[in-house]
């Protein structure tokens, strides 16, 4: 086993054991591979940096390395894609540990030896790492523990250079819960969290956005490209959507409002009007509406059509016949799968409910839902016609202080 | 359904047309007003926590040692203080990372050691330093040290660790506003304006030790190398971003004409009520006098709640400002939000430093106002290093792009560097030789 800081400085000899340079950087050819071969090395002698192929070199170890030939390529090291220089743009750096949910440091890097190839096998985050390139060389004793990330978990590299994005990255990033990259991403430099967050696939990419403060939500759409920004969009609810351009400049959230398809833009669209601190503000549209004419079997039927079914079922809303939004009652999940299939939806629904309306204040309503122990509650207009609901997870926002907000996944998880 | 959606979407798009837009934004403009009133923060609170117990010490000192003199030192320390404040906001802002992070990231980690270790020893002095000056402030109210100190140290803590930290912030900001006592106290002394303006505009300089001190400690109190770290992680942690800029130039750029007139205020006031009988300043008492024009025989009284106010803000300010870079280097989980089995070196060497700061002060017969001079003249002496690391990462192109610094923005800071670290090798071997030639 090698460390990077092992070899970084270390003499390159040629076929004669002659010094011919010393090693600068180590390179790596990302690519399919779990643990990326090692590409070659950069070498440097009398300040230019020159490239050494892989297949020049015999010997790769503390002594530095040798070659098998006395023939030097001089011309000056220039990258190329999907290669990461070890010592550039990973020693020091901080990277994605998906195994532990964590952002750490890389103190130094394993390379293993394996089949003819050189191979990184994994990130040393242990204080031993950190003091073997402290101490003087000779100085280091092989004691305490050493911490290796393997490389197979890393799932984001927090690197300047923008040609090294592990490809298989953002599947890596994907096996965690949006909250969990949401965190991570948050614990990153603001530039990293957003490339996190662009990595993503549109619907974890939105996921990941609710879980974080709307100005952030802002501004890592805000410097999106624009046609990706808007498919994230619709990908978030509306509710939140409504919020993250209201944060945005005016022009920019109408251009990305602009470029969203029909419906997720129309959603949106209903809900800018309404100050974030009202029942408007705090709703969303996403909820199941039901004429009701139909009976129980075919409310059941038809919500098993549904191609989307919004997040929230638990409550069904039935409206006065099929063309019309005027809330008659409410069903209860649990109501409806108890009941008998035949009899109609205004039989089973109660129609003793509590709403809101649009314009009553985000706290009052927050405390209803708190008070009757809903997990949502309708609003409705003047007209009685409903236009959305709110869901307990936002009344919770409003009514817990701010340090709680952020400490509930770990009292909770 | 299909027909609900067309209704829904034209609804939509009326309420569009409707200036829907604009309803939502003047919600947003309003909350945005919000958001600068929080950004308005870091650059203000570091630069007076820099007028913390060794800044009084030394300036009160100034005054009734070298009356209004020296006064002309404060404007070239207006900007060179400015300038590296600046530099380390702008470089939060534009990189996301803490100075620490970038030290580590961009110079490895031999040099990121040596930095901490600089960091740590004067870090370390200072903190010791505002808890000596919570025992000064204590012992005027007749309060003995073992007693108010240990008790300081737990609220720090407490605030800190358990409260939350803009609750905390707000906390230390309006204990520090008992320094606007000076500057009514510098009016009522009746001060010689004339000599004031003298002592402002025109230099005087000698290589005496006593001078070089001094020097060395009003340099290290205003440009403590903490206060770069924390500037910085500050804007890190408000989440500034490039765009967002400008307000955190903003508000560096006040908080530091405001720190270093309150600096005129106390020099002047000790200068027209010390210096002119003659009295030097020995003990947390003759500081006090100052005060008498404003406070007449509650002078003490009133020095004592500004000395523990100014030391409570930095006894906290402190030691935090240490543990974000001690985390930050080793890539350790940081922040006051976290809970000590998140972040365990970083809460760590924050109640470290607090509990070992404390305990310092409280051994008897400790020279209190000789202490806090001492550790300025620390501070003084390991800024250089902290300001050419500064220098280098903020004229990293790679780094901070076209946000690096302009040419005669790179003269004055250079010029800073150099200055300061020639009167430190000038006091060190002024300091040492003498001793070495006398055996």
């Amino acid at each position: 086993m090698l460390y990077l800081s092992q070899v970084l400085g270390r003499p390159i000899r040629d076929l004669e054991g002659e010094r011919v340079a010393t090693v600068k950087d180590v390179i790596v050819r990302l690519g399919e591979d779990d643990h990326p071969p090692v590409a070659g090395i950069v070498a440097r002698y009398r300040r230019r940096d020159f490239f050494v192929p892989r297949w020049r070199i015999t010997e790769l170890n503390e002594q530095g390395v040798r070659l098998n030939s006395d023939i030097l390529d001089l011309r000056p090291f220039e990258r190329r894609e999907a290669e990461v220089l070890l010592a550039r743009d990973v020693l020091d750096k901080q990277l994605i540990d998906v195994d532990g949910k964590r952002v750490v440091r890389v103190n130094d890097v394993q390379i293993i030896q394996a089949a003819a190839e050189w191979r990184v096998t994994g990130a040393d985050v242990s204080l031993q790492g950190l003091w073997r390139r402290l101490a003087p060389t000779g100085f280091f004793g092989t004691r305490g523990t050493v911490e290796v990330i393997d490389w197979s978990d890393v799932g984001y590299l927090a690197t300047d250079a923008a040609t090294v994005q592990l490809k298989s990255s953002s599947d890596k990033l994907a096996r965690l819960h949006p909250v969990e990259i949401a965190r991570l991403a948050e614990a990153l430099s603001y530039h990293h969290g957003s490339e996190v967050v662009e990595s993503l696939d549109d619907e974890i990419a939105a996921e990941t956005l609710e879980e974080m403060a709307v100005q952030q939500q802002a501004r890592i759409l805000g410097d999106m490209d624009e046609e990706r920004a808007a498919d994230i969009l619709e990908w978030m609810s509306p509710d939140e959507a409504a919020d993250v351009l209201g944060d945005l400049p005016e022009e920019k959230a109408e251009e990305l409002l602009g470029l969203m398809e029909g419906e997720e833009q129309a959603d949106v669209a209903e809900l800018l009007p309404y100050a974030d601190d009202t029942a408007g503000g705090l709703m969303t549209t996403e909820f199941v509406s039901l004429p009701h004419e139909l009976t129980v079997g075919e409310a059941l039927a038809r919500l098993r059509e549904m191609a989307e079914t919004p997040n929230m079922i638990y409550y069904l809303y039935v409206v006065d016949g099929e063309d019309s939004w005027n809330l008659q009652g409410i069903i209860a999940l649990r109501s409806l799968i108890l009941a008998d299939p035949d009899s109609p939806l205004a039989e089973v629904m109660r129609t003793e409910f509590q709403s809101a309306h649009v314009d009553d204040t985000a706290s009052e309503v927050a405390h209803k839902i708190a008070e009757y122990n809903l997990l949502a509650l309708p609003v409705v207009d003047e007209a009685g016609d409903i236009l959305g609901i709110i869901t307990v997870d936002d009344a919770m926002e409003i009514l817990l202080p701010k340090d709680w907000r952020q400490r509930l996944p770990k009292l909770f998880g | 359904m299909a027909e609900h959606r067309a209704a829904v979407r034209s609804a939509g798009r009326r309420l569009l047309r409707r200036g829907a837009l604009g309803v939502r934004h003047t919600v947003a403009r309003r909350k945005r007003l919000m958001v600068y009133l929080a950004i308005l923060g870091p650059g203000m609170i570091t630069a007076n926590a820099g007028n913390d117990a060794g800044g009084i010490a030394t300036f009160a000192s100034v005054g009734a040692e070298f009356g209004y003199r020296l006064l002309w030192i404060l404007i070239p320390i207006t900007i060179s203080l400015g300038i590296v404040q600046e530099m380390c906001a702008r470089m939060g802002a534009v990189t996301g990372k803490g100075l620490a992070d970038l030290i580590r990231e961009r110079f490895g980690v031999r040099p990121t050691a040596i930095v901490m270790l600089a960091l740590l020893i004067a870090n370390g002095g200072v903190t010791v330093s505002e808890f000596v000056g919570i025992a000064a402030a204590t012992e005027l109210f007749g309060l003995p040290r073992f007693f108010s100190v240990p008790l300081a140290a737990i609220s720090v803590w407490w605030l800190v660790v358990k409260g939350s930290y803009q609750r905390v912030e707000r906390v230390f900001l309006l204990m520090s506003l008992v320094f606007l006592a000076y500057v009514v106290s510098a009016f009522l002394a009746g001060p010689d304006w004339t000599a004031v303006g003298n002592g402002l505009v025109k230099p005087t300089f000698s290589f005496e030790q006593s001078f070089l001190f001094t020097f060395v400690a009003i340099v290290g109190t205003t440009i403590s190398p903490y206060m770069q770290v924390y500037v910085q992680s500050s804007v890190v942690e408000k989440g500034v971003t490039a765009e967002d800029y400008p307000k955190t130039r903003t508000d560096v750029w006040v908080g530091t004409i405001f720190a270093i007139a309150i600096v005129f205020f106390i020099v002047v006031s000790t200068a027209a009520t010390l210096h002119k009988y003659g009295i030097r300043i020995e003990t947390a008492a003759d500081a006090a006098r100052a005060l008498r024009p404003v406070a007449g025989r509650y002078a003490e009284t009133l020095f004592a709640v500004g000395l523990f106010g100014a030391s409570m803000l930095a006894a906290g300010v402190l030691p935090l400002a240490t543990a974000y870079s001690i985390s930050e280097a080793l890539g350790f989980e940081k922040g006051v939000s976290r809970s000590f089995r998140e972040a365990p070196i970083f809460l760590g060497t924050f109640t470290f430093l607090v509990a070992v700061g404390a305990a310092i002060a409280v051994i008897p017969g400790l020279p209190l106002i000789r202490v806090l001079l001492v550790t300025q003249v620390i501070n003084g002496l390991l800024l250089p290093v902290v300001l050419f690391v500064v220098l280098r990462l903020v004229n990293d192109r790679e780094l901070m792009g076209s946000y690096v610094n302009g040419p005669l923005y790179n003269i004055a800071a250079w010029l800073t560097v150099i200055v300061v670290t020639f009167l430190s090798l000038a006091y060190l071997a002024i300091t040492i030789f003498p001793h070495l030639l006398t055996g």
